[in-house]
């Protein structure tokens, strides 16, 4: 059984969600450690559709593993507008597989929020099997969401950014 | 004696920062399969940025062509590159010496004796192309890298005296046989034969990805090239990530 309750971890997020408020912040992610317990992952985004996200890790690996899906589960807003999967202008994955934001692990990201990009214009690359995957944008615009975080998993068709 | 295969190009240049850059801008024009040929990289990099040290006398060449397949499917050219490679210097030194690591290194007396990089870009589904890069330690091995999980070897180490160029005629003849043995019969045959030359299988390794680390039974490789892992918990089936023992 785990020692800390549920109710402290809702504080914890509670908590993190005021001062996201009170600083103005668009997005806050956290990752606490629980010794022998696993850990709390937290990530509160002030976007628009974006709900609260936990991602709860055991202590033990799990098995099997299918790769969690990049963007966080929306259970928690009955209100959520839809998919971004669907919005006009989503670039969704091609493969399974990691995401990364950058050429590499201290490069700048490819691309931010608000860039003016080109079609063509490297978004990300997904790796799989060691195979770096370029995703280029397929449209000149403006990226305005990205849904996916450098290092997490991605599955076919998941969302990763919005350019329009 | 193995020959240049038919309707492949090579382009043997002096000096460039990396083959793999030539490959990404030359890529839109080219026609044919080709392999680029540095004798000296100013900028040889590794996955994720990792540094490459390429001292002349070394292979460096990256193999850039347009095959018909979705990204997943271009993956897979991690188990022909390496199989051909494998191939390759098979015939100059012991396949006993020889041993596979998922997904595409190629060991020598258990310590590394190539790097191999794939890229590919496209958004449609379908691959626009593929670059797959091959250094391999001919002449000279390289310092050891602190974070290097294996030592580097070259192939002079050994008593094994190669050519850059005779290697890689060797390495594009295997690299097409293994390419068509795919395109013609899937997956299947290339993954029987990669199996069949991978290093600790039924053996406890430990396969690191990005926020896991997951040790297990080295099981078998998927349908799809994934690494499964037996472990007290289940099994573990690994898309990506670096494998230890």
């Amino acid at each position: 059984m785990t020692k800390r309750s549920h109710d402290d971890d809702v504080e914890f997020i509670k908590a993190l969600a005021e001062l996201l408020s009170d600083n103005d912040l668009s997005e806050l992610q956290v990752k606490r450690d629980y010794p022998e317990e696993g850990s709390l992952n937290v990530r509160v985004s002030r976007m628009a559709t974006a709900p609260v996200a936990v991602q709860m890790a055991a202590p033990a690996p799990p098995a099997p593993v299918a790769a969690p899906a990049a963007v966080a589960p929306s259970d928690a807003g009955p209100s959520e507008a839809s998919d971004p999967a669907t919005l006009p202008g989503a670039v969704t994955s091609p493969m399974v597989g990691t995401v990364y934001l950058s050429a590499e692990p201290d490069a700048p990201p490819f691309v931010k929020v608000g860039d003016t990009i080109s079609a063509g214009d490297t978004l990300l690359i997904i790796e799989a099997m060691k195979t770096m995957n370029q995703i280029p944008a397929p449209t000149s615009g403006t990226v305005k969401r990205i849904l996916v975080e450098d290092g997490a998993p991605v599955e076919f068709g998941a969302p990763l950014m919005v350019v329009e | 004696m193995v020959t240049w295969p038919d309707g492949v190009d090579l382009i043997t240049l002096e000096e460039v920062s990396s083959t793999m850059v030539e490959a990404a801008n030359r890529a839109p024009s080219l026609t044919k399969p080709t392999w680029i040929m540095a004798r000296r990289q100013t900028a040889a990099r590794g996955r994720r940025g990792r540094t490459w040290q390429n001292p002349e006398g070394n292979l460096a060449a990256t193999l850039v062509f347009k095959p018909d397949a979705s990204p997943q499917e271009a993956a897979l050219r991690a188990f022909t590159a390496s199989l051909a490679l494998y191939s390759a210097l098979a015939e100059r030194v012991s396949a006993e010496e020889l041993a596979l690591k998922w997904p595409n290194d190629v060991l020598l007396s258990g310590r590394k004796i190539a790097g191999i990089l794939l890229e590919s870009a496209g958004t449609t589904g379908r691959i626009d192309w593929l670059a797959i890069g091959i250094g391999v330690n001919v002449t000279t091995c390289p310092e050891a890298d602190a974070d290097a999980s294996f030592a580097p070897v070259s192939l002079a180490d050994i008593g094994c005296h190669d050519s850059a160029d005779a290697l890689l005629t060797r390495l594009a003849h295997h690299m097409e046989l293994w390419e068509t043995t795919l395109v013609t019969q899937g997956f299947a045959p290339v993954r029987a034969a990669w199996l069949a030359r991978a290093a600790k299988i039924g053996e406890a390794i430990t396969a690191r990805t990005t926020h896991d680390e997951f040790s297990g039974i080295f099981e078998k490789i998927d349908e799809t090239g994934q690494l499964v892992l037996s472990t007290p918990k289940g099994q573990v089936v690994v898309p990506a990530g670096d494998v230890f023992f």
